[in-house]
């Protein structure tokens, strides 16, 4: 492959946009998991600062396709465990406000705990402010799925169990910004038991190390923020070198495996988050990855010369944009998505916290107000608390707006 | 996918079949303004269209059995079609070895699926009988030696009912016949594992083993990541006998910068215990880090180099 070979940018902008509209027939197999693959699209058009090439009108559509994928209660409440985001309406199922074909959902109606995780990402892309996400409904959808190993299933009704569904569960925890739906001792637990003999993580206890799972173990271990607990110095420093050794020109998942591109992001953002991303070799990595970027119709593929897909064209910018590459968005390496996004995301905590704090307070005073005959020297407490918390409740969103209105 | 049966001129839509002009079909929602949208085939629709119907329905009959076939062939990774399908197979009492057949077919053309290896062992869990997974397993390993899915499949299957004799046997023949399949060498530490444990006995045995794979493939990461692993307990310079082989390989001339990294762990493990004199030891990590950067793994120099710094402030004395 010819070094020189350039980032076709705009061939990249267009290749995720027509993903957005449509897919050709024989991709018919990811008719479960269209909001991945929305993700991926979105989330590629955001490292490539290229979400202007989507029209205001088309960004809000998105985001109502997105909304009618959630899975919310009933009215007796009796679903919460499948409550969260469903892949597509390929079960027949729809929500209220696409409500035509079918009255009500039926039993077999259910979220998927990687679409719940795609679809909060996507929405944060968009800049939505995530109102109409029943929260509780989504964290509760979560808690329905661990298993007493601390591992996660991925959807009620039962399925395999590994690290990739832990990683789930600690984006949408990260996102909705409350870890109480996890047990983190347990799937800290978990991931410990995943350590192999290696140095790297496996999908579970005793299987062999892979660069996917050593992701979604370590970058789960930094949202749950366990990972000081969870290793030591000696296993961090093992970890490091198995990721390192993961290089030959590109990166590969598993000891003699062939590169294949998503492992440039996969492996790369392990090493980011040991912060010892700086000690390989960028070139090599730079010019495997652009050896499997299709010139003609954009995106890339897992290995040099074969079509091009959704994930490796994502994870290929990706793991470009960690080397600071042909002016890509930076990527928040635990989360996969831009540092913009994250950026959103905290100020969208901060208003919740802020309007956490304003309800509160109203309680609060109205407590005051119905024993107002009883003023004693804990209500007066109660008082100044709660002014305190009421000026909190200004001057907090007052800072974040200022601080990153500069910092933006 | 399924292309053939696409072709097929005798396939009979389901909209066409008499047995099934009782169901009104139900097609997809999209809603008004849908994303990555999928240009279903004209079969693909029907199928699911029914799906959809009979799922509503709750229908758990034969001729439901044979729609989520159908559904199954279209989309394998459609995770609901196949919890469907257990719910029909058991309100029906279907014979579990007639229902193995049809999936083995399907794992050996969707050998990398999820849904599949969740299927089986689904009917595995359900039917207790675990007679065929062995064979099955070894089957697919031979197809493809690292198919994670079957390792998987087949640790779980021995784990679940025992089944540990034999497996080092099995270990031992691939490894011979690829001594770079790092999924056997994983299976190897799974299976003493949990069977002995790594007693010291076990240990030089396991010492030795990996010695002789070494000098079949000196480059070998896969045998060195075990020689590592056997020993993270002990210490990696427990073994008198491995510590003259690795300087022995390093007498011979033998460059491979596994054998060079190991040897750099080695000094550090001294270094740490207090175990060596300090600037006579730190001379030899220079030069090993000087060897590997700049000669024998030039990819990763500057992690090399960053080993080297890193042991320097850690134990030189000023």
């Amino acid at each position: 492959m010819d070094s020189s070979t350039s980032f076709e940018r705009k061939k990249h902008i267009r290749f995720f946009s027509r993903i957005l509209q449509i897919l050709p027939h024989r991709y018919s197999i990811l008719d479960t998991s269209r909001l991945t693959i929305t993700f991926f699209a979105l989330s590629g058009l955001d490292v490539l600062n290229a979400l202007d090439h989507l029209s205001e009108k088309n960004k809000q559509e998105i985001i109502e396709w997105i909304y009618s994928l959630q899975v919310i209660p009933n009215e007796a409440e009796s679903n919460t465990c499948k409550c969260g985001f469903r892949g597509s309406t390929c079960n027949g199922v729809t929500t209220p406000q696409y409500a035509k074909a079918m009255e009500s959902t039926n039993e077999y109606d259910s979220s998927h705990i990687a679409m719940t995780y795609t679809g909060l990402a996507s929405l944060l892309i968009l800049s939505d402010d995530l109102q109409r996400v029943n929260k509780k409904a989504c964290l509760e959808g979560i808690r329905a799925l661990q298993l007493p190993d601390g591992s996660f299933k991925s959807t009620y009704d039962g399925s395999e169990n590994d690290m990739r569904f832990i990683y789930c569960a600690c984006c949408v925890s990260a996102i909705l910004n409350d870890f109480s739906a996890i047990d983190t001792a347990q799937a800290t637990s978990f991931i410990r038991k995943s350590l192999c003999y290696d140095g790297a993580f496996g999908q579970g206890p005793g299987l062999e190390s892979h660069g996917g799972s050593t992701f979604c173990a370590f970058a789960s271990l930094k949202l749950m923020k366990t990972l000081n607990s969870a290793l030591s110095k000696q296993q961090l420093k093992w970890l490091e070198y198995w990721c390192v050794s993961r290089q030959k020109m590109g990166f590969h998942g598993r000891p003699h495996k062939d590169d294949d591109t998503c492992y440039s992001f996969w492996v790369g953002a392990t090493l980011k988050l040991l912060g010892v991303f700086e000690l390989i070799d960028f070139k090599e990595n730079e010019e495997f990855v652009l050896s499997t970027q299709d010139n003609i119709v954009g995106g890339f593929a897992k290995w040099p010369q074969i079509h091009p897909d959704a994930l490796h064209s994502y994870m290929g910018v990706c793991g470009l944009s960690l080397m600071g590459l042909h002016n890509l968005q930076p990527i928040d390496p635990a989360l996969n998505v831009t540092q913009r996004v994250r950026t959103h995301m905290e100020e969208l905590h901060a208003k919740w916290a802020a309007a956490e704090t304003r309800k509160l307070q109203t309680t609060s005073m109205d407590r005051s107000r119905t024993k107002s005959s009883t003023i004693d020297r804990t209500h007066t407490g109660t008082v100044v608390l709660a002014f305190v918390i009421g000026l909190g409740a200004v001057v907090v969103p007052w800072i974040y707006k200022v601080y990153f209105r500069h910092a933006t | 996918m399924s292309s053939s049966s696409d072709e097929d001129e005798s396939y009979k839509m389901y909209k066409d079949r008499p047995e099934w002009n009782d169901v009104k079909s139900v097609p997809q929602d999209d809603g008004p303004a849908p994303v990555v949208q999928i240009a279903y085939s004209e079969k693909f629709k029907d199928v699911f269209d029914y799906f959809r119907a009979v799922m509503a329905m709750n229908e758990k009959s034969e001729r439901a059995l044979e729609l989520t076939g159908s559904a199954i062939e279209l989309n394998p990774a459609n995770y609901t079609v196949w919890h469907y399908r257990r719910e029909v197979l058991k309100a029906l009492k279907k014979d579990i070895a007639v229902e193995m057949k049809f999936l083995s077919q399907i794992i050996m053309e969707q050998q990398k699926n999820y849904q599949v290896w969740h299927h089986r062992r689904a009917l595995v869990e359900w039917s207790q009988d675990f007679s065929e997974e062995l064979d099955f397993t070894a089957d697919i390993i031979s197809r493809d030696q690292k198919n994670y899915h079957a390792w998987q499949h087949r640790q779980w299957v021995i784990q679940e009912f025992e089944q540990w004799d034999g497996e080092l046997d099995f270990i031992d023949k691939l490894l011979e016949q690829d001594v770079r399949n790092n999924s056997a060498w994983n299976e190897r530490y799974f299976v003493i594992e949990h069977t002995t444990g790594f007693t010291d006995e076990v240990v030089k045995r396991e010492i030795e083993y990996a010695i002789k794979k070494i000098n079949l493939a000196t480059k070998n990461e896969s045998a060195w990541s075990y020689l590592r692993g056997v020993l993270q307990d002990k210490g990696l310079t427990w073994s008198k006998s491995l510590c003259d082989q690795i300087h022995s390989w390093r007498g011979e001339g033998l460059r491979s910068p596994h054998l060079a990294a190991f040897l750099l762990d080695m000094f550090d493990e001294d270094l740490e215990k207090k175990k060596c004199d300090v600037n006579k030891t730190m001379d030899k990590v220079r030069s090993l880090c000087k060897e590997l950067a700049e000669d024998t793994d030039t990819v990763r120099r500057k992690y090399w180099n960053f080993v080297l710094q890193r042991m320097t402030k850690e134990y030189e004395v000023k």
